[in-house]
């Protein structure tokens, strides 16, 4: 079990190294994050539309299309010179390998959003007063799901010349459950609402978390082979 | 050839029956059969999609036969057993390395990946022994091909594997780099490695082999020891060889 998580550790510190060098990722998923809210703030009329309404839609489009991004890069960088090769060739479980990248791409999809929801607050002039924690919640619930399901998918199309295009293909789909629970529930939030009374809403995003990390864990070996 | 039924002999490095690997309906590998003892090493040869680089990645674990068996270091490779991958490593044409690591970071990061204790020592260890310690923080990304390989054989040996399979190694070296390469092969097969190496490059396959092969159109075609070919007229059987299973 040591070996395992230690395994997991170098992956996700790996990858944390690679993205401080070369601070690829980071940098294109915030700016296209932002970038998709620009453009949804220039096409809506705050006058007349409640920020409330709209806008946890457009902070959910935005985090997902720039997830994407980070998503599709992921296992992109582990094709080069062969390094997933490499990597099936060491005594490794192939689950750590996911749990590695998925971990590593949660991580880079959090410290953008924790980038993002500020810009979101001064666009959409949102106060989140005593809300931080349970939008946070959602935020981190939502982004799970995503990170699994991505790097699942990301590793399936990592083989694909069409990859840039399969993955969102294959991923928007399979993440509306998660989706329109993350983006109701943000909205209750941001209308005041407790997490209490949208339990509905947070037990489907959970059991799609679970659904998506149990199926990744279930598939990954054939995903990996050949 | 092949005179007895697989097991985990310990004798035997390798040992291979009947392995055939089939891609939808093209046959990559129609049947092969051999053995190799430990501390021997076998210089396969063969035209461009002979089966050389299929045969590596069944040895290896990285792909299932369709049918037939081999064992490595005594272990079934279908059944990939973990301890098995610890036995073996791998030097192909791409390097397996991160580009934008250092030779340091990568070579640690194998280190932790085969749960060697103190990854760090022994990755400065193997990177030495390559000769590259004065570049170990540098990026992979900057370095000549040749560097490249020499970084690659580091990864390969960081968990000291009794097996080495090589595929196409001096592929994009310059004569030096080749010389190189060609030095730090020989230490690894007087460490007592067992290697298999493809090669297009006759005078660098025969000058360290003990075993011979030809590989042509999915089985071997020829399997000699060392001694008994000859170098200069090598060239002539290999192309003689090729012609013949060609046909058939």
């Amino acid at each position: 079990m040591n070996l395992y998580l230690s395994q997991v550790m170098a992956i996700i510190r790996k990858d944390f190294v690679t993205e401080f060098k070369t601070r690829e990722l980071f940098s294109s998923m915030f700016v296209f994050a932002v970038l998709v809210m620009l453009i949804f703030i220039f096409s809506i009329n705050l006058s007349v539309v409640k920020a409330n309404q709209v806008g946890p839609g457009v902070l959910w489009v935005a985090i997902l299309f720039a997830g994407t991004l980070g998503l599709n890069r992921s296992f992109t960088l582990e094709k080069e010179n062969g390094c997933l090769q490499g990597l099936m060739l060491a005594p490794v479980d192939r689950s750590a390998i996911f749990f590695g990248k998925m971990l590593s791409n949660l991580a880079f999809l959090l410290i953008m959003e924790a980038f993002l929801l500020p810009v979101f607050m001064i666009f959409f002039n949102v106060e989140l007063g005593s809300h931080w924690a349970p939008l946070l919640a959602v935020i981190l619930m939502g982004t799970l799901g995503f990170s699994a399901l991505g790097t699942l998918l990301s590793s399936l199309s990592s083989n694909l010349k069409t990859r840039e295009i399969m993955l969102p293909i294959l991923l928007y789909p399979l993440m509306v459950p998660i989706a329109i629970g993350s983006v109701r529930l943000t909205g209750q939030i941001l209308d005041g609402k407790s997490l209490a009374d949208m339990m509905n809403w947070v037990g489907l995003i959970l059991c799609f978390d679970i659904i998506f990390i149990s199926a990744s864990i279930m598939t990954i070996d054939h995903i990996l082979e050949e | 050839m092949i005179d007895s039924k697989p097991s985990p002999n310990p004798g035997h490095a390798i040992r291979v029956r009947g392995i055939r690997k089939h891609f939808g309906h093209l046959e990559a590998l129609r049947g092969v059969d051999f053995e190799l003892k430990k501390g021997e090493f076998l210089s396969l040869f063969g035209p461009n999609g002979a089966g050389k680089t299929t045969l590596i990645r069944i040895l290896s674990a990285l792909a299932r036969p369709s049918s037939g068996t081999a064992t490595v270091a005594g272990y079934d490779v279908m059944e990939a057993d973990p301890e098995m991958r610890r036995e073996i490593g791998v030097i192909s044409h791409a390097s397996f390395l991160y580009a934008d690591l250092s030779p340091l970071e990568n070579i640690r990061f194998y280190a932790t990946m085969y749960g060697i204790e103190n990854a760090e020592t022994r990755a400065v260890e193997v990177i030495d022994e390559v000769g590259l310690k004065p570049r170990m923080h540098d990026r992979v990304r900057t370095f000549s091909r040749g560097m490249l390989q020499r970084l690659s054989i580091a990864r390969a040996i960081v968990h000291n594997p009794s097996i080495l399979f090589l595929d196409e190694p001096y592929t994009g070296l310059d004569q030096h780099a080749s010389e190189i390469l060609k030095d730090q092969l020989q230490a690894l097969h007087t460490d007592q490695r067992t290697i298999l190496m493809t090669t297009h490059d006759f005078s660098r396959g025969l000058e360290m082999c003990d075993r011979v092969a030809v590989m042509v159109r999915g089985k071997l075609a020829l399997w000699e020891s060392a001694e008994q070919v000859d170098p200069a007229g090598f060239e002539r059987l290999y192309l003689e060889t090729v012609e013949r299973e060609g046909k058939n």
